[in-house]
C-alpha cells in the first residue's frame, strides 16, 4: 500500500523537479533580461536626472550646513540634560538600595513561613500517609482496574484513531488520484508552452547582442562621472559616521533609561506579584486553618466514632463470651438431656416387659371369669330345681293345714254336741278336747312347714336372682379383663412406639450434642474474633486520637502560618509603597532621557538625511557605471543563457512526457492503494468495536471498584484536602520565595542599570564632544561637494540621449521573457497544485471510507 | 259352776258366746247376697239342710269387710226359733268361763260398743269379750235394723 503510494509520488516528485528545474532556468533569464532593461532604463532616466540631481545635491548640502548648526545647539542641551540624568539615576539608586534591604527583611519573613507550612506539610503528610496506609489496598484494586479500564480506553482511543488515520488515508489517495490526472494535462500543456518559448528566445538574442554594442559606449562616458562622486562620498562618510556613533551613543543611554524603568516597573510588578502572592497565600493559609480545622473536627469525630466502635467491640466481646457459657452450659444440658434420654428409653423398656406381664395376667383373669361364669349358671339351674321341690312341698303343706283346719272344726262341733250330751257327752267332749289339740298342733308343725318353705323358695329366688347378677357379673368381669386386655396391647404399642421414640430422641440428642459442640467451638471462635476485633477497634481508637492531637498541632502551625503571612503581606505592602515612588523616580529619569533621545534621534536624522543624499549621488554614478558595463557582460550573457534555455526547454518537454507518463502509473497505484485502504478500514472498524467492547467492561469493572474505593476515598479527600492545602501553601510560598528572589535580582539589575546609566551618560558626553568636532569638518566638506556636482550635470545629460535607444531594445526583450516566465510558472504551479491534490485527495478519500 | 263358751276372733279381738248358744260351727264357703237385705247381712247359706241369714260381724262391728279365707267360720246360733249365722274371721277354741271370771264392761266401752259386749272375761293375760248375741243380730234394735 505505502510502497504503492511511495511510487506514485516519487514519479510525480521526479517530474516536479524536472519542472521547477526548467522554471528556475526560465525565471533567472528572464530576471537576467529584466535587470538589463532596468539597468537600460535607469540609465536613461539617471541621466535625465543626473542634473537635477546635481542640483538636489548642493541644496542638500546647504540645508546639510544649517542642519549642522542646528545639530550644535542639540548638542548643548544634551550635555545639560545628562547631568540631570546622573543626579536622577543616583536617587535612583539610593531608594533601589532600599529595596533591596526591605525585600530581604521579607525574604527572611517568608522562609520564615516556608519553614512553618513545610512543617504544616509533613505533619499533613504524615496524617495522609496514616489514612492512605488505610485506603492503601482498596486504592490498589481501585488503581489496578483504572489501569485495565484507561488501557481499553487507550486502546480504543488508538483503534479510534488509526481508524481515522486510515480513512484520512483512503480519503487522501483519491483525490491524490484525481490531482495527479490533473498534473497530467497541466504538464502537456506545458510541454505545448515551452516549445513556443524557445522561437522567442531566438529572436531575443539577437537584438541583445545589437543592444550590448551601444551599452559599451556609454560605459566609457560614464567612467569620469564616477570619480567625481566617489571622492565626495568619502567626505559625506566620515560625517555620517560620526553622526551615527552620536545617535548610537544617545540611543544605547536611551536604552538603558528604557531597561532601567522597564526594571522598575518589572521590580514593581514582580513586588506585586510577590504582594498578590503573599495575599494569596494569606487566603490560602486561611482556607488552610479553615480545613485544618474541618480536618480536625472530622478526626475528632472519627476518633470519637472510633472509640464508640471499640466501646462496640468489647460489648460484642462480652456477648461472644456470654454466648460461649450459654453455648458451654447448652452443651452441658443437651448431655443431661442425652442422659435422661437414655434413662427413658430403659424405663420405657422396663414398662413394656410389666405390660406384656399384666396382658398375660389379664389373659389368665379371662379365663378364670369364663369359668366362674359357667359355675354360676350351674348353681342357678340347681336353685331353680330346689324351689320347684319346694312348691310341691308347699301344697303337701297346704292340704296338711286344710285337714288340720277340717279337724279342729270336727272337734270343736263335736266339743259342742258333747256339751249338749251332759254327763253323758263328758268323756266325748274329752276326746274332742283332744282331738282339737292334735289338730292344732298339725296346723301349727303344718303353719311352721309352710313357713320354712316359704322361706326357701325366697332364698331360691334370691338364690336365682344372685346367679342373675353372679353371671352378669361375670360377664362384666370377662368384658373388663378383655378391655384390660385390648388397653394392655396398646400400653404394649405405645410403649414400643415411646421406645422406638426414645430410641429417635436418643439419636437426635447425640447429633445434638456434636450440633453443640460445634456451636460451642465456633462460639468461641466468635468469641476469639470479638477479642481481636476489640484489640483492633482500641488500637484504631488510639491511632484516631493521635490524629486527633496531630490534627490539633496542624492547626496550630496553620494559625501560625496565617499570622506570620499577615505579617508578611503586611512588610510586603510596604515594599510595594516604597517600590512606587522607586518607580516613579524611575519614570521619571526615563522621561529625561525619551527627551534626550528624541533631540538625539533628530540629529540623527539631519545627518541620515545628509548621509542618503550623498550616498545617493555615489551610489547612482557608480551603478551608473558599474551597470552599464554589467549590462555589456549580460546581453553577452542572455545570449549564453538564451541558448541554455533552449536546451532546458527540450529537456522539459521530454521530462513532461516522462511527468505524463509517471502521472499515469501513479493513478493507478492510487487506485490499488485506496482499495487497500479501504479494507484496513473496514477490519479496523471491527477491531474498534471489539476494543469497545473491552472499554465498556473494564468501564464496568472500574466503576465497581470505583464504588468500592469510594467510601475510603470520601476518608482520604479529607487528608489531601489538608495535605494538598498545605502544599499549595508550601507551592505558593516557594513561589513567593522566587518571586523575591527574582524581585532581589531585579533591583540588582535595577542597581546596575543605574551604574550604567551614569556611564552612558558619560560616555555620551564624551561623544557628543566629538559629535561637535565632526560637525564643522562636514561643513566644510559640503561646500566641496557643491562645486564637483555643478560639473557632473553637464556630463550626464550627454549620457542620456545614448542610453534611450538602449531601453527600447531591451523592452521588446523584456516582454518575450514574461511571457516564458509566465507559461513556466503556470506549469510549476500545476505540478504544486498537483501535489497538493494529492494530499487533498487523502481526505476526500477519507470521508469516503 | 263354770259354762262353756266358744271363743273367736274378728279383727284381733277374741270374742266368746255361750256354748249353749250355738248350734254348730261351719266353714265359710261364700253366702248367696239378699237384694234388699241391710248391708251387715252377707247373704243365705245352707246348713245341714236349712238356709239361714249370715250376719257379718266385721260390718256390724263397724269395720271394714274382712278377706275370707281357710279360718273364716260362721257360728250358726239359736235365738228362739230362730237360726241364724255369724261370719267371723276365726273360731278355733272353746272355753269354760267361772262366772268370777266375767265382770260387767267398763260404762265407756258399753256405749261405744252399742251394747253388743256385754261382760268381760281375764283368762290369764287374754281378754275376752262376752257378746249380747241377740243384739249383735239386731233382734233387739227398736229402729229394726235387722228387719229391714
Amino acid at each position: 500500500m505505502a510502497t504503492d503510494n511511495g511510487n506514485g509520488m516519487a514519479s510525480l516528485e521526479d517530474a516536479r523537479n524536472l519542472a521547477e528545474g526548467a522554471t528556475r532556468n526560465v525565471q533567472e533569464s528572464a530576471g537576467l533580461v529584466q535587470a538589463v532593461e532596468a539597468l537600460a532604463t535607469r540609465l536613461a532616466s539617471t541621466g535625465n536626472e543626473q542634473a537635477a540631481a546635481s542640483e538636489q545635491v548642493r541644496a542638500a548640502m546647504e540645508s546639510v550646513a544649517a542642519h549642522v548648526e542646528e545639530t550644535g545647539l542639540g548638542v548643548h542641551e544634551l550635555v545639560r540634560s545628562q547631568r540631570t540624568v546622573a543626579d536622577s539615576a543616583r536617587g535612583l539608586q539610593q531608594e533601589a538600595e532600599a529595596t533591596a534591604g526591605a525585600l530581604q527583611e521579607v525574604n527572611a519573613s517568608v522562609s520564615g513561613v516556608r519553614k512553618d507550612a513545610a512543617h504544616l506539610a509533613a505533619s499533613s503528610d504524615a496524617t495522609a500517609a496514616t489514612l492512605e496506609q488505610v485506603t492503601r489496598s482498596v486504592k490498589g484494586v481501585s488503581a489496578n482496574a483504572e489501569d485495565l479500564a484507561a488501557s481499553s480506553e487507550e486502546l480504543l482511543a488508538s483503534m479510534t484513531e488509526m481508524n481515522a488515520t486510515v480513512a484520512d488515508l483512503v480519503s487522501r489517495n483519491q483525490s491524490s488520484a484525481a490531482a495527479t490526472e490533473e498534473v497530467a494535462a497541466t504538464s502537456e500543456e506545458m510541454a505545448k508552452g515551452i516549445v513556443r518559448l524557445s522561437a522567442d528566445s531566438q529572436s531575443v538574442g539577437e537584438r541583445v547582442s545589437q543592444v550590448s554594442n551601444a551599452v559599451v559606449n556609454i560605459g566609457r562616458v560614464l567612467g569620469e562621472v564616477a570619480r567625481d562622486a566617489a571622492s565626495m562620498a568619502s567626505g559625506v562618510e566620515q560625517t555620517a559616521s560620526t553622526t551615527e556613533e552620536l545617535a548610537r551613543s544617545v540611543r544605547g543611554v536611551a536604552e538603558h533609561a528604557r531597561t532601567l524603568e522597564t526594571h522598575a516597573a518589572s521590580t514593581a510588578s514582580t513586588v506585586e506579584e510577590v504582594a498578590a502572592s503573599v495575599e494569596e497565600v494569606a487566603a490560602t493559609s486561611e482556607k488552610n486553618a479553615a480545613v485544618v480545622d474541618a480536618n480536625a473536627a472530622t478526626i475528632e469525630q472519627l476518633a470519637r466514632s472510633a472509640q464508640a466502635v471499640a466501646r462496640a467491640a468489647e460489648s460484642i466481646n462480652t456477648l461472644a463470651a456470654g454466648s460461649a457459657t450459654a453455648s458451654a452450659q447448652l452443651e452441658s444440658s443437651t448431655r443431661r438431656v442425652a442422659q435422661m434420654t437414655e434413662e427413658a428409653r430403659a424405663a420405657a423398656e422396663r414398662v413394656g416387659t410389666t405390660a406384656r406381664e399384666g396382658g398375660a395376667t389379664v389373659g389368665r383373669s379371662i379365663a378364670g371369669f369364663g369359668r366362674i361364669r359357667q359355675s354360676i349358671v350351674e348353681s342357678s339351674g340347681v336353685m331353680k330345681e330346689m324351689g320347684k321341690r319346694a312348691e310341691e312341698i308347699g301344697d303337701i303343706v297346704q292340704t296338711i293345714n286344710l285337714i288340720a283346719d277340717r279337724t279342729n272344726l270336727l272337734s270343736l262341733n263335736a266339743s259342742i254336741e258333747a256339751a249338749r250330751a251332759g254327763e253323758h257327752g263328758r268323756g266325748f267332749a274329752v276326746v274332742a278336747e283332744e282331738i282339737r289339740a292334735l289338730a292344732d298342733r298339725a296346723a301349727a308343725a303344718s303353719a311352721d312347714v309352710a313357713k320354712i318353705v316359704r322361706g326357701l323358695q325366697t332364698t331360691a329366688r334370691e338364690a336365682a336372682t344372685a346367679t342373675g347378677e353372679g353371671v352378669r357379673a361375670a360377664d362384666e368381669g370377662a368384658a373388663l379383663a378383655t378391655d384390660a386386655e385390648r388397653a394392655l396391647s396398646t400400653i404394649l404399642k405405645g410403649v414400643e412406639d415411646l421406645g422406638q421414640n426414645v430410641r429417635e430422641v436418643s439419636r437426635a440428642s447425640g447429633e445434638q450434642v456434636q450440633a453443640v459442640q460445634a456451636l460451642a467451638q465456633a462460639t468461641a471462635k466468635v468469641s476469639e474474633q470479638g477479642r481481636v476485633i476489640t484489640i483492633s477497634a482500641t488500637e484504631q481508637a488510639q491511632a484516631a486520637q493521635s490524629l486527633a492531637q496531630s490534627g490539633n498541632e496542624m492547626r496550630r502551625m496553620a494559625r501560625q502560618t496565617t499570622q506570620a503571612t499577615a505579617e508578611q503581606a503586611r512588610a510586603l505592602r510596604d515594599a510595594v509603597r516604597s517600590n512606587g515612588q522607586l518607580a516613579e523616580v524611575a519614570q521619571k529619569v526615563s522621561r529625561a532621557m525619551q527627551e534626550q533621545a528624541v533631540a538625539s534621534a533628530d540629529l540623527a536624522k539631519g545627518t541620515t538625511h545628509m548621509r542618503q543624499l550623498v550616498q545617493g549621488v555615489s551610489g547612482a554614478v557608480a551603478a551608473q557605471s558599474k551597470d552599464v558595463a554589467a549590462v555589456g557582460t549580460l546581453s553577452q550573457d542572455a545570449a549564453a543563457a538564451t541558448q541554455r534555455t533552449l536546451l532546458g526547454l527540450a529537456e522539459q518537454a521530454k521530462a513532461a512526457t516522462e511527468v505524463t507518463r509517471a502521472m499515469e502509473e501513479t493513478r493507478k497505484q492510487v487506485a490499488q492503494s485506496a482499495r487497500g485502504m479501504a479494507e484496513q478500514a473496514r477490519a479496523l472498524k471491527q477491531g474498534e468495536v471489539a476494543s469497545r467492547q473491552v472499554a465498556k467492561l473494564a468501564a464496568e469493572v472500574t466503576r465497581a471498584t470505583d464504588e468500592q474505593a469510594q467510601a475510603l476515598t470520601a476518608l482520604v479527600k479529607g487528608a489531601d484536602e489538608v495535605r494538598r492545602v498545605a502544599k499549595a501553601t508550601s507551592r505558593a510560598l516557594d513561589e513567593q520565595t522566587e518571586a523575591l528572589a527574582s524581585l532581589t535580582g531585579s533591583a540588582t539589575r535595577q542597581a546596575s542599570g543605574v551604574a550604567a546609566v551614569a556611564r552612558a551618560s558619560a560616555e555620551a558626553t564624551t561623544v557628543t564632544e566629538g559629535l561637535a568636532r565632526s560637525v564643522e569638518e562636514m561643513r566644510a566638506r559640503a561646500r566641496e561637494v557643491t562645486t564637483a556636482t555643478a560639473q557632473q550635470v553637464r556630463a550626464s545629460t550627454a549620457t542620456a540621449a545614448e542610453v534611450r535607444e538602449v531601453a527600447g531594445r531591451l523592452a521588446q526583450l523584456t516582454r518575450l521573457q514574461g511571457e516564458q516566465a509566465e507559461s513556466l510558472s503556470r506549469l510549476s504551479g500545476a505540478l504544486g497544485g498537483a501535489r497538493n491534490t494529492e494530499a487533498g485527495a487523502a481526505r476526500s478519500r477519507e470521508q469516503q471510507a | 259352776m263354770s259354762v262353756l263358751h266358744v271363743v273367736f276372733k274378728v279383727d284381733g279381738a277374741e270374742y266368746a258366746l255361750p256354748a249353749a248358744d250355738v248350734l254348730q260351727m261351719e266353714s265359710f264357703t261364700g253366702a248367696t247376697p239378699v237384694p234388699g237385705a241391710p248391708r251387715h247381712v252377707a247373704g243365705l247359706v245352707q246348713v245341714r239342710g236349712r238356709v239361714i241369714p249370715v250376719v257379718d260381724a266385721r260390718v256390724r262391728f263397724g269395720l271394714s269387710p274382712g278377706e275370707r279365707n281357710l279360718d273364716s267360720r260362721v257360728v250358726v246360733g239359736q235365738l228362739g226359733d230362730r237360726v241364724v249365722g255369724l261370719l267371723v274371721d276365726s273360731a278355733r277354741e272353746v272355753l269354760k268361763l267361772d262366772p268370777a271370771q266375767v265382770k260387767p264392761p267398763p260404762p265407756l266401752v258399753v256405749e261405744q260398743a252399742r251394747g253388743f259386749v256385754k261382760a268381760v272375761a281375764q283368762v290369764g293375760p287374754r281378754l275376752v269379750m262376752l257378746i249380747d248375741f241377740p243384739r249383735v243380730i239386731g233382734e233387739e234394735a227398736p229402729d229394726g235394723d235387722g228387719q229391714r
